[in-house]
């Protein structure tokens, strides 16, 4: 895991208990490339995207935008894939 | 959860990165109108850098770099004269545009001068408050938000917290933050310290929705008891891109404002106008300030009122929130489209656009959506928002409540 600069407000979960495993997961599972234009997204690759991860139930999701194309879209980890679903 | 370099980013307020290049399309409130009538000259801190703002004796406002291009000296002990602002160690003189007209100790034949300017931003007053906008130009045009040009008793609190600017604008789109925080906390401090707390805030968050328009978000909200039918819903309230909310309710009007000082530190704002109807407001030669307490004299947060309780989450985050130890959950997307709000406004700014809320078309007033009737409380919200917010410290909250009874007074019989 990439550890924040100093000086960045890294508190002390960041090496303590499971919190480093989730960071390490989102820094691993996170889409590295856009769905769209295939630019990468991650800052650590060069890319101009965001990504921010929220959980839902067992799913994980990736709200995601691409600074190169502008595509901006949700992408779910899901642990099941559910049918017959009732409509919200 | 983000990764280390995405807060980085995202928390960045400094010229050249993109975050920091994206704050400097706006414009930002850097003092009260009235500190430049009590004195000309003062210092100014803003998203990072340092400035002299003045006034000069032709009423005119300017912003300089602190530092004086001559020798560096502070040009925040200048002094204000009818063509700009002078250097008070060797006299050179700058005009609200930056150029150098004066420098007393050169030969007058030199070009020197003419190869010498400040880089001046620009300063307007508005609403009691100084405004100055320190990015490229040509400068937009300051946005005259209704709450800043309407009728009404002006009254206004701040304080300046230890923390960045993104974590108090995530808690603008975290409205279930409200039933807990002002809510279920608000009334177990209550009970241990012996005072009362609000009904109105503790209720249930049914339903939450946010909607991007044209000035930001728009934040709506079904609570319990009430529908998609009632005000907090139909209309809801906005975040204010980048740094404003505007929330109201019982005639009671306010902009929630949160200037990126510098990295770590963040001016908070309540720019509150108190405009029942039915009333004659009194004058106001100068718009009240004052300070509203974060700390109690045992270095705790203060919570028993909702501000208090607001800067209490925000500071506790540390100066900047780690978010990459953090855990969002569903009632947290609107958080998500916070950050993708900025993200997108880096990019616009970097192929040389406007970003959101940016415009070069005067307007006379702006008019933004509010909630009239908040939580489904009527009334009762003016009165809880003066004894249990940060107006409760306001040297003319008497005065405020007294002005809203007998609004409500006159309307009821005019009524009869």
């Amino acid at each position: 895991m990439t550890a924040l600069s100093s000086g960045n407000g890294a508190g002390a979960d960041v090496h303590r208990g499971w919190f480093p495993a989730d960071a390490e997961r989102h820094r691993r599972d996170a889409p590295r490339y856009c769905p769209a234009c295939a630019a990468a997204l991650s800052l650590a690759d060069g890319g101009r995207g965001l990504v921010t991860e929220y959980w839902t139930g067992q799913d994980r999701v990736f709200v995601s935008f691409c600074g190169a194309c502008g595509w901006s879209g949700d992408i779910v980890l899901a642990a099941r894939v559910t049918g017959h679903e009732a409509a919200d | 959860m983000l990764t280390a370099e995405q807060n980085d980013e995202l928390t960045q307020v400094a010229a050249g990165t993109p975050m920091g290049e994206l704050l400097r399309r706006y414009w930002y409130p850097v003092a009260f109108t009235r500190e430049l009538e009590e004195f000309p000259v003062r210092p100014v801190r803003l998203l990072g850098e340092d400035f002299a703002l003045f006034k000069t004796p032709r009423r005119r406002y300017g912003i300089l770099p602190e530092a004086c291009p001559h020798r560096r000296a502070s040009l925040a002990y200048g002094v204000a004269e009818a063509d700009g602002l002078r250097c008070p160690y060797h006299g050179w003189l700058f005009g609200v545009d930056g150029a150098c007209l004066d420098q007393p100790a050169e030969r007058e034949e030199t070009n020197f001068r003419s190869r010498v300017r400040a880089e001046a931003g620009v300063a307007q007053e508005l609403g009691g408050l100084v405004w100055a906008y320190i990015g490229p130009s040509p400068a937009p045009e300051l946005p005259r938000f209704d709450v800043f040009v309407m009728d009404g008793v002006r009254d206004i609190g701040w304080t300046d917290l230890p923390c960045n600017f993104v974590q108090i604008m995530e808690n603008a789109v975290d409205p279930h933050h409200t039933e807990w925080l002002h809510g279920r906390f608000f009334e177990f401090m209550a009970r241990h310290q012996g005072f009362d707390a609000p009904a109105s805030f503790g209720k249930k968050h049914v339903k939450v929705g946010f909607d991007a328009f044209e000035w930001g978000i728009i934040k709506r909200r079904v609570v319990e008891g009430a529908s998609e039918e009632d005000d907090d819903w139909k209309i809801g309230h906005p975040l204010v891109f980048p740094y404003n909310m505007r929330v109201g309710g019982a005639n009671i009007e306010q902009m929630q404002i949160r200037v990126p000082v510098d990295r770590t530190t963040t001016r908070f704002m309540l720019y509150t106008v108190h405009a029942p109807a039915g009333v004659e407001y009194p004058p106001q030669p100068t718009v009240p300030d004052y300070e509203i307490p974060v700390y109690d004299s045992h270095g705790r947060h203060r919570v028993d009122y909702v501000e208090g309780q607001d800067m209490m989450a925000w500071v506790t985050q540390g100066p900047i929130t780690d978010r990459t130890v953090e855990h969002l959950g569903r009632s947290d997307i609107g958080v998500t489209m916070l950050r993708r709000m900025f993200k997108e406004n880096m990019s616009s700014v970097a192929r040389g656009e406007d970003p959101l809320g940016v415009y070069r078309d005067y307007r006379s007033r702006i008019d933004l959506p509010c909630e009239k009737n908040k939580f489904d409380s009527g009334a009762v919200f003016a009165i809880d928002f003066i004894d249990r917010a940060s107006s409760r410290f306001s040297p003319q909250a008497d005065a405020l409540k007294k002005l809203h009874i007998r609004a409500h007074e006159n309307r009821k019989a005019a009524a009869e």
